[in-house]
């Protein structure tokens, strides 16, 4: 038995261990059981991270998950009953703080610290929403259409919150359908998800078209979607699979149904005419439904909090790409933005969030700490991520130093919109809806698919992670030019095969053989924690 | 029945893409335009001077390097095409009108334009210096909006680029011209698809299915003639004394340029009485009306946004209507049920296949037999029993009611 | 002074043992493995086991809604 080294000991004890196996590292994969994902323990960071860890996130968040409930919610019963009533609820949010622990794994100090808070905003966000269905719910109602229901405007998740602004200051709040009950329950606890993609099959649908869309209609095949709105707003976006569910849902909702299309070749100056008097329509269909008109003041307020949210994100992307004092993980990073601008400023923790992140990244810029010392490679992550392993990006930082930078889906809805005018606004407004996630860059026109190698060289990254939707037609229709590409520029990338929310057609130790088998093979590199290259965590959330 | 005089002509027209007459169109001087979706108006791309070719990839069963390309996850009609296409069977081809109206064909076509060329290097996958591809943008909805952007796209990606590449006279009175050909055609079509309506039709579906397809893939200018003779010769054509099928049925679905699958229903003893799928004729062949005081585009753009059943639709009302339109051809053909057909890795028509097995029985008391199929019909066997079960049932049905 | 004495060390006491305690909870996982093995196998169970509305029975009526064209 190897003698013990009680300096090394008592540095471990205080600093935490070392990352890399030369150093004597922490062996992260050692930490799981087998199959569960659960922690045998969590890993020890030294005295102040492990702290930091336990009461500013861990404690922290269970406390305010707590407040929020009380902060959000009208009665915090309906929030107990919602709970027990709905799967994705109740099966989903009890877990919320291992979504963190997989997220967060290995972070030390101002990279902890700085996801972490990207972390909070998603969840109070989620529970800004929750509560927003259930106060609205009329199954936790007795059947009736209470005050907040008549005030809720449901829209497919991918119709961007921006355009519901001018209701806002009327007490009209937007609800993205399955941004909860789908979208997010697959970050936090992949087994739900499955549920909803079966019970679609289970009425004849098959297995191919894509696992988003599917699941976004089983929600209302399994009857789990809250009845919280008089009126549903649907979108093409992002696919023919997204068009097609909107006609399930019609039928399954069967409430007065407007479809906001988003042109497809959006490019087209001739296109843009058309979208603006699609968002004007739409704005019409909500004023009939409410018998509210359209509030200029409360869309100019709103939106210059949002403008005001996207600079900061190009201030930390400008970080991000100049230099290595970024703080924010690649998970933290992408979700957050995902989720910010999909829902857009209906509470303020993005802005709260977006304030602390930018003080920890000031306090790296000055005093010139690298959050992520162990970057061997500056990775840009391309098209749709798999939703189930989105934390990739940790463990890819973790064994291979892999440092994901940008992601794709962070690029979306990547602008301003003016607000000195109404034309002007609607102009952008079309802009941006037609800049939708996955609609620009996945499914949308090719050219802006292989934008890849512009964001490449202004992220300053070497290495691209290509995701590999297996049931996204519009990504698997370029499949064959990216090969061609990332040969012919001689650019190192390595594939990630999923299928969006649906962990059983590639797992997640198929996602990390692929790149184990790309860094050992091609990139002829060694593993920073070996502990990590292979372990079983097929059951986990 | 007698045989059609000029079906193994028609059958031998749809053997390959560049036909005879394609040939000969080509060698009139005319131009020859490609599209894939009935949302790209035909009409225009038989302007004087050039002449339609909805693209099909007969006789494709192994599109290996599509499949490279495009992957093995998308429908093997937009592979089957990208193959055809690798292989130089588009060269023919001066330009392609191209719609995103579906993904998979949309990827395909993207390969053949050249103006992604920033990043990509240039595939010239269609060895023609002329060759230029346009995308049109397609509305979803029809709706004054909807048919406004159509007209101006129809007017900047289809007719301008025709006349300055081609010098195509694309004038109003140009568009009557087609229009009129195009109308000429549809009478036809349709007086022909008529025969279909009788109790004892004097027409199978697989005849009608191929005169249809020509129409489609086939200058109208040079098969006009062929298909004036047949509709005279229909006139006279008498049904065979016994009843040859077991039940007729309307065939729904997704794309579908294989007479050999129309085929395979009506061995089973289901005759195809209506076409209501891609390259069907219930929409493409309904003629086309210039209403006074509109100009002819601006009819043309609300002809194909109103006449379409596509499941691509997403008002909320026609998303609902065309359930009962279905439901109404099936009556209007006197059929005796719907076989709604989806092709593989078709995402519009895998969901909508859904809908129609549960809404049409359930509210219209029509059977339903739902199937996926592949582009070319590997799978025929376990379709046939598919289809043989499905007839079985609805003479099981005839029988309870008493017919 | 001494009863105040006596509550300060009994209130550092709790103080103390709380925090070990919810040290122990977060160091081990606990709450973690509480919700696999024991809250989300319970409430999976009651999610199977609910009954759900068919929604194959929904109606859908041509004529509900009017057409939202502007």
């Amino acid at each position: 038995m190897a003698k013990k080294n009680p300096i090394k000991a008592v540095k471990d004890f205080w600093y935490g261990k070392p990352h890399t196996a030369e150093e004597g590292g922490r062996r992260l994969g050692e930490l799981y059981e087998d199959k569960t994902g659960l922690l045998k323990h969590r890993e020890w960071r030294g005295v102040k991270d492990t702290f930091y860890y336990m009461y500013n996130i861990w404690g922290y968040n269970y406390v305010h998950m707590v407040l929020d409930i009380l902060k959000f919610s009208n009665n915090p019963i309906d929030f107990v009953k919602g709970t027990w009533r709905y799967r994705w609820m109740g099966q989903t949010y009890l877990p919320v703080i291992h979504w963190f622990e997989r997220g967060l794994q290995g972070m030390r100090g101002e990279a902890l610290a700085a996801s972490a808070w990207h972390y909070r905003a998603m969840v109070s966000a989620s529970i800004h929403q929750i509560c927003n269905f259930f106060n609205a719910d009329t199954r936790l109602h007795g059947g009736k259409k209470n005050d907040a229901y008549m005030h809720t405007i449901y829209a497919n998740e991918t119709v961007c919150g921006t355009l519901f602004y001018p209701w806002k200051d009327a007490g009209y709040q937007y609800l993205p359908m399955e941004m909860i009950p789908y979208f997010v329950t697959c970050h936090v606890n992949s087994h739900t998800v499955l549920n909803y993609i079966d019970a679609v099959q289970s009425i004849g649908l098959p297995g191919d078209p894509c696992p988003m869309c599917q699941a976004e209609s089983g929600l209302f095949v399994l009857d789990d979607v809250p009845d919280s709105s008089p009126m549903v707003i649907t979108c093409n976006e992002a696919c023919d699979a997204s068009v097609s569910t909107s006609t399930l849902q019609d039928w399954f909702a069967d409430k007065p149904l407007f479809a906001l299309p988003i042109p497809m070749q959006f490019d087209d100056p001739l296109v843009k005419k058309y979208c603006m008097n699609e968002i004007e329509e739409c704005w019409k269909f909500i004023e009939e439904q409410t018998g509210v008109p359209f509030n200029w003041d409360s869309m100019v307020k709103y939106l210059e909090r949002q403008n005001k949210l996207q600079r900061d994100e190009w201030e930390k992307w400008d970080v991000a790409s100049k230099t290595d004092y970024y703080p924010v993980n690649g998970v933290a990073q992408a979700l957050f933005r995902i989720y910010s601008t999909q829902y857009g400023i209906q509470t303020s923790c993005w802005e709260e969030a977006s304030e602390k992140v930018k003080k920890i990244m000031y306090k790296c810029v000055e005093k010139k700490i690298n959050p992520f010392p162990q970057t061997r490679h500056r990775v840009i992550a391309w098209s749709c991520a798999p939703l189930y392993f989105s934390n990739w990006c940790t463990w890819a930082y973790n064994c291979w130093g892999l440092n994901t930078i940008i992601n794709m889906d962070s690029l979306m809805f990547d602008m301003e919109i003016r607000t000195d005018s109404y034309d002007n606004m609607l102009e952008d407004m079309a802009t941006y809806h037609m800049w939708a996630p996955m609609r620009r860059m996945a499914v949308g026109g090719m050219h802006h698919i292989f934008e890849l190698w512009d964001y490449m060289k202004r992220f300053n990254c070497d290495m691209v992670a290509m995701y590999d939707q297996l049931q996204c037609k519009g990504m698997q229709g370029v499949h064959g030019l990216f090969e061609d590409e990332f040969r012919k520029r001689n650019i190192n990338a390595f594939w990630i095969p999923h299928a969006l929310p649906d962990c059983r057609t590639v797992s997640r130790a198929e996602i990390r053989r692929q790149i184990n088998d790309y860094m050992t093979t091609v990139m002829h590199e060694e593993p920073l924690d070996p502990s990590l290259l292979d372990f079983d965590d097929s059951m986990t959330w | 029945m007698k045989d059609l005089k000029h079906l193994i002509y028609f059958e031998n027209l749809l053997q390959e893409a560049n036909n005879e007459l394609v040939q000969q169109g080509k060698a009139d001087g005319k131009r020859a335009i490609g599209y894939t979706c009935y949302f790209m108006p035909e009409v225009l791309l038989d302007l004087p001077g050039c002449f339609s070719v909805r693209l099909r990839a007969p006789r494709c069963t192994s599109p290996d390097i599509a499949t490279y390309y495009l992957s093995g996850r998308v429908c093997h009609y937009a592979r089957s095409l990208m193959e055809r296409a690798l292989e130089g069977g588009y060269n023919f081809l001066d330009a392609q009108m191209a719609t995103e109206t579906c993904t998979a064909t949309c990827r395909f076509q993207e390969h053949l334009q050249q103006k992604h060329l920033d990043s990509v290097e240039d595939m010239r996958i269609i060895d023609n210096d002329d060759f230029f591809c346009e995308f049109t943008d397609i509305p979803f909805k029809n709706t004054e909006n909807s048919y406004q952007h159509f007209e101006t796209q129809l007017r900047a990606h289809v007719l301008e680029p025709l006349h300055e590449h081609f010098g195509i006279d694309v004038s109003d009175d140009a568009i009557r011209k087609a229009v009129e050909e195009h109308n000429e055609v549809c009478r036809l079509i349709n007086e022909i698809g008529e025969y279909r309506k009788l109790d004892n039709p004097t027409i199978t579906g697989y005849e009608f299915h191929v005169i249809q397809l020509v129409s489609l893939v086939c200058p109208k200018y040079l098969i006009l003639p062929y298909l004036r003779e047949t509709a005279e010769e229909m006139k006279t054509r008498e049904p065979n004394l016994k009843k040859e099928f077991r039940c007729k049925v309307v065939l729904a679905g997704s794309e579908n340029d294989d007479p050999d699958f129309t085929k395979l229903v009506e061995g089973c003893g289901a005759l195809v009485v209506c076409d209501r799928f891609c390259y069907g004729a219930v929409e493409s062949r309904v003629p086309i009306v210039l209403e006074e005081g509109k100009s002819p585009l601006r009819c043309i753009a609300e002809h194909y946004l109103k006449t379409s059943n596509c499941p691509r639709f997403m008002p909320q009302d026609e998303m609902r209507a065309r359930k009962k339109r279905l439901a109404d051809l099936a009556r209007e053909y006197h059929a005796d049920g719907i076989i709604v057909a989806s092709n593989k890795f078709c995402e519009y028509w895998s969901y909508e296949r859904v809908i129609d097995t549960f809404i049409l029985k359930r509210d219209y008391g029509i059977p339903v037999c739902s199937i996926e199929k592949e582009y070319i019909n590997s799978a025929s066997g376990q379709l046939r029993t598919r289809f043989q079960a499905f007839v079985e049932s609805i003479e099981i049905k005839q029988i309870q009611e008493g017919k | 002074m001494k009863k105040l004495g006596k509550f300060l060390f009994k209130f550092c006491f709790v103080f103390v043992l709380l925090n070990a305690l919810l040290f122990v909870v977060f160091f081990f996982d606990l709450d973690g493995k509480l919700m696999f093995n024991v809250v989300e196998p319970f409430l999976k169970k009651h999610y199977d086991n609910m009954e759900r509305k068919d929604v194959l029975k929904e109606p859908y009526d041509l004529d509900k809604f009017p057409e939202y064209k502007y």
